[in-house]
């Protein structure tokens, strides 16, 4: 049993930012991540981190916050996004501060490139590695801070009195056994679910956890009908070549050599709003002008000095998962789930509806990226409201004293349920169900949906839902480091969120942004320009609705 | 192989360890290379130039190329791993940096240094007789096969890593040294740590734990039965040669193992007596081994 | 295709080590990671090892394949069965193995923390915006920056062999991130830390990490960056600067290496005179050049001016690096310093 004031769930990007802020005030933070913090999802996040520095011509956070709005089709909460972009630019300068290590203009400055949908150059970048380092920054700024981190604990259960969130029960990976966390705050940041879909761009640690948790604990998922899907991955295995190849110069291609991006998004092409390139895509290879299933993305043209030191991270990948040098030919990509628009429901300090639960980063849903996001955009989320949440959760915690009661017994129900895991030896093998989840999704729930595609969807995912409640068989019976076991609660987390997903989508009859529904294939605000709330109820999925919050920019037609 | 060689023999076998230049010079004699001596050659800077003085080891190792350039040699010949690598690096970086090339030159032409253009390839004596034309001559001159001896190579850092700079053969699973001890008519002995290190860099600033390193390679070479040891490095030499009582000490084994420097591998096979190859300045005397070579004892 | 691997098992439970033969079909494509993934869903769910990210930049996936250190998801199988070849994999060394190939990674993230693993400002007012820094100020730390922390430079350090607390090529490669990089203001204080008996000296330079880093680091190449900054600032205080200082002193009187001052110089008077019985072995053998005739290389004067016109240089460029980040123009703080 541990106890600390603010304890953050996840060390990625937005929980590092939480932790440290967090610790600024003076309060006892404790960080528990399933993987030591640099090995978290946000280092393989690589074009780069918006903000409206002005360093690559004139520019304004109100830019910004247009851009990103009309990105989001105008699902997002534009005073949510509006705060995020008025903050950016001080949030960029701290990390500067921190020591990141950012490309930079002819005098020094922060350098600027342009991405996808931002309208003019925002992107701050390093090299093609940005997420990478600021991952490392980050962490080495936690290390300063001395905030104890409990790494390899897999955090399993969210424990409340009933009243308000105290704390989580966390399973010791290295030691084995369940560990109780006591905490007057938590903060999930857990990062996204991609690994519920068939060729995604996220590691193998990206399942949802903290979402399934908080929602578990009745607390809303916001949205969560809405999946990115990036629009260059790699065929073998779904590994992401930034949108910066873009951003540098890159072309699409078709198997005609047509730079066919033009014939869908005539002013922007190339860099169109990820939602329409992946869908453009998806078009031209549904309609014979692919190549083995893929487009081809061509920087032969920009050279080879260039590409070494600009795109260098994008180059390695592509040689050693495609086969090819982009030097000398173009790279084979094909759209992949890449990142989720929604989450845990909450406000814009990270506050969810449950005292003493705030959550941060991309498996929270402020809403700041609504129906889509910018690139750019999510890594600048992290810090912004990594930041805030943290400060929110120390100052309640500073105002408030300490929380409820955590029930002694948490821990041992937690740990009789694990045993029950352990103990069945009759029964299928969790990655057979996770296939089936996985090739469900990608079929029925991906870019072009229909009713009939995800109701099937929907009937594919209760039964895998009823057959993991069965009882999956985990091999390995050892308590010292079972990955064995953490791979089937993984799954039991996938499983719920699909839910959550499928249900919303089927519900949402119409198309906006990065939901695209074949049966109804236009945005209708009327209707449906508000958010979908997923809630807990005796296990199945009920679902509500919230308007959005619209400030200055009326949805208009959203074209590029 | 080449017929002819700028010949760099460094600081170590010109002094301490003169029985390898003199091997040398013998065997290349029998081997059909000419090698050009380097009037005005210089220590190549060794790993500490190299690290403390990066700028001043470039320039040091420019200075030596464009002496080789000069006398019209395109090939450099090294007998240490260390000078090897030093050399190697210090060309790499010059020929792929034209720039950089032409700021090494401007500051040679100010104190009166011939200039290097960057047309010298450098080779470690190793190379050019583990394969090709050099190996069918080695074979040709080893009319004294060394036959019912048993040596274990001991390869050294250097002359396999980074193999991106040196890549003459796969790092891990080098062979150099076992074709030529064969070729020698001996036989050659395999163990793990033939690729590791002999800790010399740091014998005198870190003794304990180069020992620590040492006494791997030799403690693994007598127990897999090895007669005596080769090497293609002076400085691994030392290491094996006179440092092997204290590694004795510390790992309270004995070893009585001779180390040959390559050349002398070479020289004994080639018919070369045992004065020739200066067997005698070795700290751990070869003649349990060398009798047996000489006399067939 | 059909992969077949050897894998040292290790668990913990029943303390008991073995080696496994595993035999199984995947695509052509696969990289190891994906061959222990398939082992793990459909034949044994008890093999353990790390991973996540799958494309090289998580860290997580360091393991042995035939002793050497690899990224298994770095690493492609096809040319491996093309050879016929049955590889051996086993955990990464020079660390404690927890189960299988798992491995304790808290004394490396020990050492990681022990080098002061983050930026120092010297407690000064960063400017309202960012510091001006030349691309190529950074591209000096950009090498170092490329690092994932994945051990595989760990694995098989041969000093790390002999000295477990030396602090490594990772965590000195982390230090040399910060030694370069223009903004840190640790200046001594934070070479000192590098300077101690398990620090950079300690390297014994046989380039392992070098040739394992997966992601182009260079760690020796870092170690010997520091050791560079160590010397050139005058902090000559470790046998390791010593040693290297009598080759530099040796080039410039003579333009070889005087062997004889090493051992006095590198260790000191006292313990050299422990080491006369030894000298005097060598001596016997003739290994013992005359120290009253050193031997001098010709055009002498050339290799000495050349040292003195290279140092000058290399001054400028330390105090240069010395002078520390430039504020924006506008930046208020910039303005009370020129008041």
């Amino acid at each position: 049993m541990v106890r600390h004031d603010v304890v953050v769930v996840g060390a990625g990007l937005a929980g590092m930012r939480a932790a440290i802020e967090a610790s600024r005030y003076g309060v006892d933070v404790g960080v528990v991540s399933k993987l030591h913090p640099t090995r978290s999802h946000s280092g393989a996040a690589e074009g780069g981190i918006n903000a409206a520095l002005g360093n690559a011509g004139e520019d304004d956070p109100q830019k910004h916050t247009f851009f990103t709005v009309k990105g989001s089709d105008y699902l997002g909460d534009q005073d949510a996004i509006a705060v995020m972009c008025e903050e950016g630019p001080g949030d960029i300068y701290e990390l500067e501060h921190m020591g990141a290590i950012f490309s930079r203009t002819d005098d020094g400055r922060i350098a600027q490139r342009p991405f996808g949908a931002g309208g003019a150059p925002r992107t701050c970048y390093a090299a093609d590695i940005t997420g990478h380092v600021l991952l490392h920054v980050l962490y080495e700024q936690l290390v300063k801070s001395g905030v104890t981190v409990y790494e390899e604990w897999f955090a399993l259960d969210l424990v409340t009195d009933g009243e308000r969130c105290v704390g989580v029960t966390a399973w010791d990976l290295v030691r084995g056994g369940v560990q109780g966390v006591e905490a007057s705050a938590v903060i999930m940041a857990t990062g996204g679910l991609g690994r519920m879909y068939r060729g995604t761009t996220n590691a193998y640690a990206c399942t949802g956890d903290g979402m399934s948790m908080a929602w578990r604990a009745g607390v809303p998922l916001k949205d969560m009908e809405f999946m990115q899907f990036h629009p260059t991955t790699l065929k073998s295995n779904g590994v992401l070549i930034t949108e910066g190849a873009r951003g540098e110069g890159g072309y699409l291609r078709n198997s005609e050599g047509d730079r066919f991006m033009f014939n869908y998004a005539p002013n922007a092409g190339e860099l169109a709003s990820r939602d329409v390139v992946s869908r453009s895509e998806q078009t031209e290879i549904d309609e014979g002008r692919g190549v083995d299933g893929c487009v081809l993305l061509d920087l032969t043209h920009l050279g080879a000095k260039r590409i070494n030191e600009r795109l260098h991270g994008s180059r390695e990948l592509a040689m050693d998962y495609a086969g090819v040098d982009p030097i000398e030919e173009p790279i084979p990509v094909r759209p992949g789930s890449h990142y989720h628009m929604g989450g845990i429901d909450t406000d814009v300090w990270g506050h969810t509806l449950m005292p003493g639960l705030y959550a941060a980063g991309e498996c929270a849903c402020v809403s700041v990226h609504g129906a889509n996001r910018l690139g750019g955009n999510s890594l600048l989320e992290t810090v912004v409201f990594g930041r805030r949440t943290g400060a929110a959760a120390a100052q309640d915690v500073r105002r408030n004293g300490s929380g409820g009661v955590f029930s002694p017994s948490a821990a041992a129900i937690a740990e009789r349920s694990i045993g029950r895991m352990l103990d069945k030896n009759d029964g299928e093998r969790p990655h057979v169900l996770r296939q089936e989840l996985a090739d469900a999704m990608y079929d029925n729930a991906g870019i072009f949906r229909s009713a009939e595609g995800l109701e099937a969807c929907k009937a594919k995912v209760e039964e895998l839902r009823e057959r993991y409640d069965r009882g999956v068989v985990v091999q390995d019976k050892g308590r010292d480091f079972n990955t064995d076991l953490i791979q089937a609660i993984e799954l039991g987390s996938m499983l719920e969120m699909a839910d959550c997903l499928v249900t919303g989508a089927i519900a949402r009859t119409e198309s906006r942004g990065a939901h695209s529904r074949l049966d109804y294939p236009e945005r209708d605000d009327e209707a449906w320009l508000r958010h979908t709330l997923a809630f807990y109820d005796e296990g199945q999925v009920r679902l509500d609705y919230r308007p959005v919050t619209i400030t200055e920019y009326e949805p208009a037609v959203r074209s590029y | 192989m080449k017929s002819s060689y700028a010949y760099y023999p460094g600081c170590l076998a010109s002094l301490s360890q003169k029985e390898l230049d003199t091997s040398t010079r013998a065997i290349a004699d029998k081997l059909g290379m000419t090698l050009v001596d380097i009037p005005g050659f210089t220590c190549c800077g060794a790993g500490d130039v190299h690290e403390a003085r990066p700028e001043y080891y470039l320039h040091l190792n420019a200075r030596i190329l464009g002496q080789a350039e000069q006398l019209g040699q395109d090939t450099l010949m090294t007998i240490c791993n260390v000078c090897t690598l030093n050399l190697r690096q210090a060309n790499a970086k010059l020929q792929a940096d034209p720039e950089l090339l032409q700021r090494v030159n401007r500051n040679l032409k100010e104190v009166g240094a011939a200039s290097y253009s960057g047309g010298v390839d450098v080779r470690h004596l190793l190379w050019e007789i583990a394969e090709g034309d050099g190996y069918e001559k080695l074979k040709q001159i080893a009319e004294k096969p060394l036959t019912g001896i048993k040596i274990a190579p001991f390869y050294g850092c250097q002359i396999l890593r980074p193999s991106r700079l040196l890549g003459f053969e796969d790092p891990d699973r080098p062979q150099s040294l076992e074709r030529i001890i064969e070729a020698c008519g001996a036989e050659p002995v395999d163990y793990p740590s033939k690729i590791k290190c002999c800790g010399f860099p740091i014998v005198l600033a870190r003794a304990e734990v180069a020992l620590g390193e040492l006494i791997q390679p030799l403690a693994e070479a007598k127990e897999a039965g090895a007669d005596a040891m080769v090497t293609p490095c002076p400085l691994c030499h030392l290491s094996l040669d006179a440092w092997q009582s204290k590694a004795s000490r510390e790992a309270d084994m004995e070893f009585d193992l001779p180390i040959f420097h390559l050349a002398q591998l070479v020289g004994a096979a080639a018919g070369l007596s045992y004065d020739e190859l200066q067997f005698k300045r070795h700290v751990v005397k070869a003649y349990p081994v060398t009798d047996k070579i000489y006399q067939g004892v | 295709m059909q992969v077949t691997l050897k894998i040292e098992r290790y668990n913990p439970e029943s303390d008991e080590s073995r080696q496994e033969t595993f035999s199984v079909d995947v695509v052509e494509e696969a990289t190891l990671l994906d061959v222990l993934d398939v082992i793990k869903d459909e034949v044994d769910g008890s093999l353990t090892y790390r991973k996540s990210c799958r494309m090289a930049v998580c860290g997580s996936c360091g393991m042995r394949m035939d002793g050497a250190a690899v990224l298994a998801c770095k690493t492609p199988m096809r040319p491996l069965v093309e050879a016929g070849e049955v590889p051996v994999i086993s955990p990464m060394g020079n660390l404690p193995v927890l189960k299988d190939l798992v491995v304790d990674m808290e004394p490396f993230w020990a050492k990681f923390r022990a080098i002061k693993p983050y930026l120092d400002d010297g407690g000064e007012e960063p400017p309202v915006k960012e510091w001006r820094v030349q691309q190529e100020e950074l591209d000096r730390v950009m090498t170092e920056a490329l690092c994932i922390q994945c051990g595989c430079c760990v694995s098989e350090c041969n000093s790390m062999e002999a000295d477990p607390d030396f602090l490594g090529p990772a965590a000195l490669a982390k230090a040399a991130r910060f030694v370069n990089d223009v903004r840190d203001r640790g200046g001594k204080s934070r070479l000192e830390i590098y300077n101690g008996p398990h620090g950079v000296w300690d390297c014994t330079r046989c380039y392992f990490c070098n040739q394992r880093c997966p992601k182009g680091v260079h760690p020796r190449d870092a170690i010997a960056k520091v050791g560079a900054a160590i010397y050139q600032e005058g902090m000559h205080s470790d046998g390791g600067a010593r040693h290297a200082k009598v080759f530099v002193k040796s080039t410039h009187q003579t333009g070889y290496l005087l062997e004889t001052h090493l051992v006095p110089e590198t260790v000191g008077p006292v313990n050299a005179i422990k080491e006369i019985p030894f000298a005097l072995r060598l001596a016997r053998a003739g290994k013992v050049p005359n120290p009253l005739k050193p031997h001098k290389a010709k055009k002498l004067d050339e290799v000495r001016k050349l040292n003195k016109l290279i140092e000058s240089q290399e001054q400028a460029t330390l105090e240069a690096a010395n002078a520390g980040p430039t504020r924006p123009p506008a930046d208020p703080a910039q303005a009370k310093e020129s008041e």
